[in-house]
């Protein structure tokens, strides 16, 4: 099933064109690697195919409006002030807050959890927010870079977990620079 | 249609060629009369019955004060059409507009001030009208700085001009003002609805100063835009061609 | 919604400087001003009311300071962007709750103080009545421009909506006055209601697309 379609997406910033006439589909099952080098877009591409930032031309069509995505990009969207436990209770409720509970555990956040997020390390912190991809149901998946920071056993969790959630039928968008180990559509944005 | 109809005639290209035949006119004009009125003003119109000679400054503080609210409710119809339908040469003119507006309102404030110590006995006075004046000028200055703020020039252009559409709402403010509070301020000396409350010899070199303040602001703007527009849109074919 | 104003409640609690200190600092301002005068020399129930006023403005542009600042700078406007596709909603629950839990609070602090100053007790819920609307008002005007300057500074944010809260105030004072003379309240109250319900519904939707230009 289709869930989204990019149409001849063209993108300049200040004058500086980033990306021409790109177009694709993603389709639930199926991953899509955006590689690049740096300041090629990729951050820009992602934020463009959520809707977030207006591409220059070009289109980006939804299978349907309330499409459930779950993001996370270079800013982990965790607030410091308060506790892995105060932060999360703030994202789920219920059934998934259950669930982020047990990846707390699985990621061994559970002896920092009443500590202030901004105490813990970049890479603790970086589990937190992958936490919010984790224990949300969604269609969609699209992360930035999400392997930066993580250690070895993290990031094959993370790996087994994106695998297991595309044989679900989850679409799946990254961008990395290393491999994610996952069969993936490969789109290249050059230099 | 009326999309299309916007669209054709405001291409940053087609404004700059357009300016260029018409700036020669509009600045001599505006200098001629602004000189006209102002000669006639100062040295040859009539003395006040109760202000003698310090009146003659309403040849400055009036055009002045008039052409900072007009300025301003012309940086708003800009706003409007670079929000709505997403005219770049709109957000270019209201870059251009604003200094020039600042500048007037501080004109007509620093008029003012200078008008009030023969007239009143005192340079400032916290009524209504003179504090909105002010407030006017902190808007431009708002304005100008919130701009200066980003790189993201795109970004700039539109939270510019989110800005300049609710500070619209300060200029009937200015206008009710007079009623709200009672003020040292006289009361509107020109009235649109006919009817004036000065004699004809000092009117006329008034309407004239007007009339050429506007024509010199209008070849001030021109000048400014027309800079500014090559500056953004320097990456394009037609600058090289043009310049 | 109710969501929204939850976790909008829960994190302004959370950080307790953001909420208790406009308070502090109201209580401070309005001790300290008598302290500094000679009170023999000067009438104070008739101006005390102008020190409530400007410690209002001042607290509340302090309280909204950096409203928005916090969502931008750790990615929650585009988490919260996917899910709502504008930030209409969070606009008003952040403003929603920021008056109910600042808002109302420095507003009793100045009905008290006045009370305290020579105002009749039948007048404290006027008085309590007008700072609160002004509140709103103010809390709505500073907000947006904290929408409008997000992270650059205090200085953009005072110059984008200083202007739209002096006219706030100029109507404060004249409302203040109908309390002192016992004349026109109840028009100036209904005015200050009708404006507060008119920015309340259209505020958000201006701060909404400030906050989209940002995050684009």
């Amino acid at each position: 099933m289709k869930l989204l379609s990019a149409q001849n997406i063209t993108h300049s910033i200040n004058d500086a064109k980033l990306f021409y006439n790109l177009s694709f589909d993603i389709n639930s099952a199926e991953a899509l690697h955006i590689r690049g080098g740096n300041g090629s877009g990729k951050s820009t591409l992602l934020r463009i195919i959520l809707g977030i930032t207006t591409p220059s031309k070009g289109l980006v069509e939804l299978i349907k409006p309330d499409l459930k995505i779950s993001y996370l990009g270079h800013k982990n969207a965790v607030k410091s002030y308060l506790t892995p436990l105060e932060n999360l209770e703030l994202l789920f409720h219920d059934a998934e807050l259950k669930h982020a509970f047990k990846w707390l555990d699985q990621f061994g956040l559970t002896n920092v959890q009443d500590e202030l997020t901004a105490n813990l390390s970049f890479g603790q912190q970086k589990k937190l927010a992958l936490i919010r991809v984790m224990a949300q149901s969604s269609e969609l998946i699209v992360l930035d870079e999400p392997f930066v920071g993580l250690d070895q056993a993290t990031a094959d969790q993370l790996k087994n977990f994106l695998a297991e959630k595309l044989s679900e039928g989850v679409g799946l968008i990254l961008t990395s620079h290393i491999d994610p180990m996952i069969e993936c559509i490969e789109l290249d944005l050059g230099v | 249609m009326i999309s299309a109809f916007i669209h054709k005639f405001s291409s940053p290209k087609s404004y700059v060629r357009l300016t260029e035949k018409l700036y020669p006119f509009f600045i001599v004009l505006g200098v001629s009369l602004l000189t006209l009125g102002w000669i006639w003003g100062l040295l040859f119109a009539p003395q006040d019955a109760v202000q003698g000679n310090s009146y003659r400054i309403i040849f400055l503080h009036v055009p002045s004060v008039i052409f900072a609210e007009l300025i301003y409710f012309f940086m708003a119809i800009c706003a409007l059409m670079h929000l709505v339908w997403r005219v770049k040469l709109a957000a270019y003119l209201i870059k251009a507009a604003a200094p020039i507006g600042a500048m007037i309102t501080f004109l007509g404030l620093f008029s003012g001030s200078i008008w009030g110590i023969p007239t009143w006995g005192t340079w400032w006075q916290w009524d209504a009208r003179i504090t909105s004046t002010l407030i006017l000028f902190i808007m431009y200055l708002g304005v100008i700085t919130l701009h200066g703020s980003f790189s993201n020039l795109i970004k700039a252009d539109r939270l510019m001009s989110i800005l300049v559409i609710i500070g619209v709402i300060n200029i009937p403010i200015i206008k009710k003002s007079v009623d709200w509070w009672s003020t040292l301020h006289q009361p509107a000396s020109i009235s649109i609805s006919g009817g004036s409350s000065i004699d004809p010899s000092m009117l006329y070199p008034l309407l004239i100063s007007i009339i050429g303040l506007g024509f010199t602001l209008i070849s001030l703007g021109i000048l400014s835009s027309r800079s500014y527009i090559f500056t953004r849109e320097k990456n394009k074919k037609w600058i090289a061609e043009h310049v | 919604m109710v969501r929204l104003i939850k976790s909008e409640i829960f994190k302004l609690l959370k950080k307790l400087k953001s909420w208790l200190g406009p308070l502090l600092i109201m209580i401070l301002v309005l001790i300290a001003f008598p302290l500094s005068i000679d009170i023999s020399q000067f009438d104070l129930d008739k101006f005390y009311f102008s020190i409530i006023v400007v410690s209002i403005l001042m607290t509340s542009f302090v309280a909204t300071e950096g409203m928005f600042e916090e969502d931008f700078e750790d990615g929650s406007l585009e988490q919260e962007f996917l899910l709502e596709k504008d930030f209409y909603k969070l606009a008003l629950a952040k403003i929603f709750v920021f008056v109910f839990l600042i808002g109302i609070p420095l507003a009793l602090i100045g009905a008290i103080f006045s009370f305290a100053n020579g105002v009749a007790f039948n007048s404290f819920a006027k008085v309590f009545l007008i700072l609160s609307l002004s509140n709103l008002l103010l809390f709505n005007v500073f907000a947006f421009g904290n929408a409008l300057s997000i992270n650059k500074g205090a200085m953009l944010g005072v110059l984008s909506s200083l202007p739209l809260a002096l006219p706030v105030i100029i109507l404060l004072g004249s409302s203040i006055r109908t309390i002192q003379y016992g004349d026109g309240f109840i028009s100036i109250i209904a005015l200050m209601i009708g404006i507060g319900l008119l920015m309340s519904a259209l505020m958000p939707l201006i701060i909404s697309a400030a906050l989209k230009t940002h995050i684009d």
